[in-house]
């Protein structure tokens, strides 16, 4: 019985052929399973597209100094770490071309697709049409519905500012007559400069709480701080002046301003942005530099424009992996002073 | 009894509190840079690995004497950052009539060349980069500093440089992987500047030419980047803006090699912009303040490249002049491989 359940004996014939080839067969099944365990070593690459805001020369973002160029910079330099191909799409701030750069990212079976545009509404029907697609989506600034988003927080920003502010007058004024100014194109709902300017009022009274405030509108014209600020300067001699300027240029600005006026003495000011106009190199001196401690340009907000392909990247990995991400994460805004530019923005024009 | 342990605890006390400055400082720099595998008093680094043995086998590389430059010019224009300037001044007085001296008429010439260290093909000494005031071998510094130089980790306490040089080409490795990326301001090929190369880039370079790395080398490599130094002063502003170069995964590599020094035909040796904006010249903290292995920079390298790959070998004896200059950090350099 025993026997008869056995599987019936091959021919000899047939045995020793299946007896020749068995180590051939081992050793190729090995071989594949090798091969396949490298394939899952060795990380699939990811195709991922980046659709710009704008990269129309000279044209700034986000009410800062930073261009389209350094956003796209950043990302090469940035995917030089990950497993991925970048496909750049410039969005030329037109909702048909975002639309149009969305399917043309669907033809071409893109892995996710990031999103940086700042209308609401055509982000809606680009989310739909890569979600129908099946292709993930991440926002930068302005939300995608479902997607998960990286923004600036203005207010937070404006916020460390007039803190930093409020403290510098705390510490060397005390006593002593102070007023605040706001400065900029605080109107600029599309760079969300009223957030950054409440922002900074609010750090402003961190310290003095009964500080005035006055608010100068530039409408985007940083040749208007120097009239604006001039005004203000005249109608209160022996006063101290704490400067919340909304941008670097109009940091800047402010600072010819009080110069001009002889005033350098009564002001303090600090910036939004830190781009290039600022902070610069070993050789390459600028406003915000530790060899200038002294400057009445107490420091800037970093919003690190030029880093947001280092900031987006690692996250948009982890989608591509299928893990976790937040829905929402902020730019960490930081103070950038004599004291840390060199820390944070290290030079690299020496040898 | 009570006296006696009293005394004891005072004594105690007393030397502890002493000794705090002093082991404050050691304690940092332990803390922040390894100690050199050749001792505490160690101030030579990676040239200890230059063995008499070392240089008897890189002999065996002349083979039919054949010598190539591996230096670029040393004159006014050469690409330079910022506010560094260079300047030569000829000293030609006795050839103005009446000047010659005696009746044999001589005359002479000599130059005066103002210029800091780092410039044209030179090697990175190692006072030359640190972590805060910490230096190779867990120097600090701070001590070791006058007005006018060090008075430690200075070139004079190098030993030779007579040993293997071996030259990875990455301008071939990179258009065998067909991953190459050059550059339009570059004449001939060259890899775009922030292409990092790696371990693996540097492990495919090697086998090109079926050589392995052995300790006591100098590992050169040819990225291409050194054509816009050639075309000195018109690419001086392209060539500074960044650079192909090492990134930290294949400095760390280089490091388990036991390598002398590297060296490229670019202003850094490593990638800039480098792979993480926060970090400032890591390589550099990698390969001369953690292991003592040298950098040199501005290599030319275009010529023995042609030549590895016109003989299929890429290896040379490494001929480099170093002067003893005490107490500097670094200085330029004169490289020839000789084959």
């Amino acid at each position: 019985m025993a026997r008869a359940s056995r599987t019936p004996a091959l021919p000899m014939g047939r045995r020793r052929f299946f007896l020749r080839i068995a180590p051939a067969s081992i050793l190729l099944l090995s071989q594949l399973a090798g091969l396949a365990f490298v394939a899952v070593a060795q990380e699939r690459r990811y195709t991922v597209a980046f659709a710009n805001l704008t990269e129309e020369p000279g044209k700034t973002l986000e009410g800062t100094g930073f261009t389209g160029r350094e956003v796209r910079e950043s990302f090469v330099l940035a995917a030089r770490r990950y497993p991925i191909d970048l496909v750049f799409y410039d969005n030329q701030r037109e909702p048909a071309k975002a639309l149009a750069n969305a399917e043309d990212a669907v033809g071409r079976k893109v892995n996710l697709y990031i999103q940086y545009f700042d209308d609401a509404a055509t982000n809606v029907k680009v989310g739909q049409r890569l979600r129908a697609a099946g292709i993930g989506v991440f926002a930068i600034n302005t939300p995608v519905p479902e997607a998960p988003l990286y923004t600036i927080d203005n207010r937070a920003a404006g916020r460390i500012a007039g803190e930093a502010l409020s403290e510098y007058g705390a510490k060397n004024w005390r006593g002593q007559p102070t007023i605040g100014v706001v400065i900029g194109n605080l109107r600029a709902q599309e760079y969300r400069v009223p957030d950054r300017a409440q922002g900074a009022t609010e750090g402003l009274k961190r310290h003095l709480p009964a500080i005035k405030i006055v608010a100068l509108e530039t409408q985007g014209n940083p040749a208007q701080v120097g009239p604006l600020l001039a005004k203000v300067l005249a109608s209160h001699p022996a006063t101290k002046v704490l400067v919340a300027a909304m941008d670097d240029t109009s940091a800047l600005a402010a600072k010819g301003a009080l110069e001009s006026a002889g005033r350098l003495s009564d002001g303090a000011i600090v910036g939004q942005g830190v781009d290039r106009s600022v902070h610069g190199g070993m050789n390459d001196k600028k406003e915000i530099d530790p060899s200038n401690r002294g400057s009445i340009v107490v420091g800037s907000v970093a919003f690190y424009l030029d880093r947001y392909g280092y900031e987006v990247l690692p996250l948009a990995m982890r989608m591509l992996r299928g893990e976790t991400v937040a829905p929402r994460t902020v730019t960490p805004h930081r103070l950038i002073t004599a004291a840390n530019v060199f820390i944070e923005y290290p030079p690299y024009d020496m040898n | 009894m009570r006296r006696k342990s009293l005394f004891v605890i005072v004594t105690m006390l007393a030397v502890l509190i002493a000794s705090v400055p002093a082991a404050l400082a050691q304690t940092d720099c332990k803390t922040v840079v390894p100690p050199s595998p050749w001792g505490p008093n160690d101030q030579t680094g990676a040239t200890n690995r230059v063995t008499p043995a070392v240089t008897k086998a890189a002999a065996a590389e002349i083979r039919d004497g054949k010598v190539v430059v591996m230096s670029y010019p040393l004159t006014d224009g050469i690409p330079l950052f910022g506010t560094r300037f260079t300047k030569t001044i000829l000293t030609a007085t006795t050839l103005a009539p009446g000047g010659a001296l005696g009746e044999n008429q001589l005359t002479y010439m000599e130059d005066t060349w103002l210029s800091q260290s780092h410039v044209g093909t030179h090697l990175d000494g190692l006072g030359h980069i640190g972590r805060k005031d910490c230096y190779f071998n867990q120097t600090p510094m701070g001590k070791f500093i006058t007005q006018n130089n060090m008075t430690k980790l200075g070139l004079e306490n190098l030993k030779s440089f007579a040993t293997r040089g071996v030259l990875v080409d990455m301008v071939k490795v990179y258009q065998a992987a067909n991953k190459f990326k050059g550059n339009s301001a570059c004449k001939r090929p060259c890899l775009e500047k922030g292409t990092v190369i790696t371990k693996a880039d540097l492990e495919a370079g090697l086998k090109m030419y079926n050589v392995t790395l052995r300790e006591g080398d100098i590992l050169i490599i040819h990225t291409g980047w050194g054509n816009l130094f050639e075309q000195y002063p018109a690419q001086n502003a392209t060539y500074n803006s960044g650079e192909p170069g090492i990134g930290k995964e294949a400095a760390n590599w280089l490091v388990t090699q036991k390598i002398v020094a590297v060296g490229t035909d670019n202003w850094g040796v490593e990638v800039i912009p480098g792979e993480d904006p926060k970090e400032a010249f890591i390589v550099h903290n990698i390969l001369l303040t953690d292991a003592g292995i040298h950098i040199i920079e501005n290599v030319r390298t275009d010529l023995m490249a042609a030549e590895a790959d016109q003989t299929k070998r890429s290896t040379f004896f490494f001929s480099m002049t170093v002067p003893k200059a005490v107490g500097l950090t670094g200085n330029f350099v004169a490289i020839e491989g000789i084959r």
